[in-house]
């Protein structure tokens, strides 16, 4: 078969090849080549158009902003205009942006191909620009440049596994979370083939099923995805699987056992990373043999891969020594710049250390004597639910904003006895009668994965002896209720 | 038991795991036609179901599962093989 021939991507049952990929790259780049605007906004639908938009984007020495096609429409219109774009790329059939200069990706002819890339890049200029939950109720964004994604691809290329044009690829991330750039980009690097899952599927069986049917060789997945499988173990053997990388959530090492046994073939993989440094810059391989390094049940984390450097500090930015337990710091070429048009951000998040610029990553951790980190939770009240980087602050942001700010409101993760989390809102109000109209405004504001399954409401919220409000109690009195 | 109790039935589960009282489904209902069917709470309808039906689901048979038709109709062969 002709490298042209080759299968690129297989999207809701249908192979795109190489050939039809470059096809529509060259009709979208037509377009994106009138476009005046740097960063260029696309709605992130599970298909060829919008693939072929980021290979397009790229090839005009552009940037794209990824929009999630489901999420609530003022969220999307809040990104957009903090990007100041007025281009939006979308492939869908009915366009939410009629106010914008849509280009309808679907509707465009191929003329001619249009694939060379002769206009230089410089390192400096952004690839692409993800928008994740933002402790003031608004989303910020989150710059990553052509020279950050060239330093994951070589770090990671230098770090255990080659792909090739064999393998077969699980593309199952949404392109609004930056897992999903590793799990595109790496096969087409490669000439392998991605197969992806539409956001609308349930995850862990739309991933089992491409993993048994189509015989996946390489997947990144998120731990929650065989934690739900968990209760099939004994039905799931996947010999062709060679690699599966789990990131975006504490790994649980009993269940990194379990999956070893479904995946026998399979080198697995811990990696770490948060967006702000280039989806992976730690890793820990698993060795099936045993003496897998974990704390409180988490495996490890692993040591930096090929240029970054981790240092743990203490509450006053002060360096520990090994062991000693503190919030991990990040210094990395796949570091990101800073926050879109947030210098107060970053002011707080980044920091320079020996002449080195460092992140701090919210995330506690300590680093053994071999350079392991171990990792402990987070700091903050950022909280992961299926992978997605949640901070509890801002859903207390635009619920306290239904209330006009006049009642105080609490967010908060609850877990069940599988370890599921769930968030439940609480809010200090006499009477639920609003309790409907209050998840219908967080609806429009917010995610799916961030819509609190219980809202529940207290007259009064008990207070510590500080007389702060006493986050304890408040969980302790909701689990009662549970 | 009819197919439209099995689905009265399922209506009932699905209606508590998602905490709506009144969620009204059909046999062409999909998960993502309902708001809050996630992975989560997928698993806890599955696992819900089984308690209720007393049967036992493969992993296999549950990602086949289109919508609710395909969901009562195997609720209904597993009950009728007995």
């Amino acid at each position: 078969m002709t490298e042209r021939g080759r299968s690129a991507f297989f999207i809701q049952g249908v192979y795109y090849s190489y050939d039809d990929l470059m096809k529509c790259v060259s009709k979208i780049r037509q377009t994106v080549h009138r476009i005046p605007d740097n960063n260029i906004t696309l709605i992130a639908n599970d298909d060829l158009e919008t693939y072929a938009s980021i290979v397009a984007i790229w090839l005009e020495g552009k940037c794209y902003v990824p929009i999630h096609p489901l999420q609530p429409l003022e969220r999307c219109l809040d990104i957009i205009t903090q990007v100041g774009t007025s281009y939006v790329l979308d492939s869908s059939d009915e366009t939410r942006y009629s106010d914008y200069h849509v280009i309808s990706t679907k509707h465009l002819l191929f003329t001619d191909y249009d694939i060379d890339f002769e206009k230089g890049c410089s390192d400096e200029e952004l690839a692409y620009i993800l928008f994740t939950s933002g402790s003031t109720g608004k989303p910020k964004g989150v710059k990553i440049s052509r020279g950050n994604l060239a330093a994951f691809i070589t770090a990671f290329n230098a770090f255990d596994y080659q792909l090739d044009e064999n393998d077969r690829c699980l593309q199952m991330f949404d392109l609004t979370f930056d897992l999903s750039v590793m799990s595109y980009l790496l096969p087409l690097l490669s000439g392998a083939c991605a197969y992806t899952i539409s956001s609308s599927k349930i995850k862990y069986q739309a991933a089992f099923e491409l993993l048994d049917e189509q015989q996946i060789s390489f997947a990144v997945m998120v731990p929650s995805v065989v934690h739900y499988l968990q209760p099939y173990m004994d039905e799931i053997n996947l010999p062709s699987l060679r690699y599966s990388l789990f990131a975006g959530e504490a790994l649980p090492l009993d269940l990194v056992d379990l999956w070893s046994q479904c995946a026998p073939n399979s080198i697995i993989v811990n990696g770490y990373g948060p967006t702000e440094c280039t989806i992976l810059c730690t890793a820990c391989i698993y060795d099936v043999t045993g003496g897998n390094k974990s704390v409180n049940g988490t495996m490890s984390i692993g040591k930096p891969m090929l240029g970054t450097e981790v240092m743990i500090v203490d509450d006053n930015c002060e360096k520990l020594p090994n062991r000693k337990k503190g919030e991990l710091c990040l210094s990395s070429i796949q570091l990101t710049s800073g926050y879109w048009n947030n210098s107060s951000r970053d002011a707080e998040s980044f920091f320079v250390f020996e002449n080195k610029r460092y992140y701090k990553t919210g995330d506690l951790c300590s680093i053994d004597e071999d350079g392991d980190i171990m990792y402990y939770g987070r700091k903050d009240s950022q909280i992961k639910i299926q992978g997605f980087r949640v901070e509890l602050s801002e859903i207390e942001f635009i619920a306290r904003r239904f209330y006009s700010h006049n009642n105080a409101v609490v967010a908060m993760p609850v877990y069940d006895d599988k370890n599921n989390c769930t968030i439940q809102l609480v809010v200090e109000k006499a009477g639920r009668d609003d309790a409907d109209a209050l998840i219908a405004y967080l609806k429009k504001y917010l995610p799916s994965y961030m819509i609190p399954a219980r809202t529940y409401f207290m007259s009064s919220f008990p207070m510590n002896v500080n007389n702060k409000m006493d986050r304890k109690k408040i969980k302790s009195l909701i689990s009662s209720k549970n | 038991m009819t197919e439209r109790e099995i689905l009265d039935d399922l209506q009932q589960i699905i209606g508590h795991v998602l905490d709506k009282s009144d969620l009204c489904i059909d046999g062409n209902t999909t998960a993502s036609d309902v708001d809050g069917w996630n992975s989560l709470t997928n698993m806890q309808i599955i696992s819900d179901t089984e308690s209720h039906f007393k049967i036992k689901f493969k992993l296999r048979e549950i990602i086949k599962l289109k919508n609710v038709g395909d969901f009562c109709k195997i609720i209904q062969d597993k009950l009728d093989s007995k």
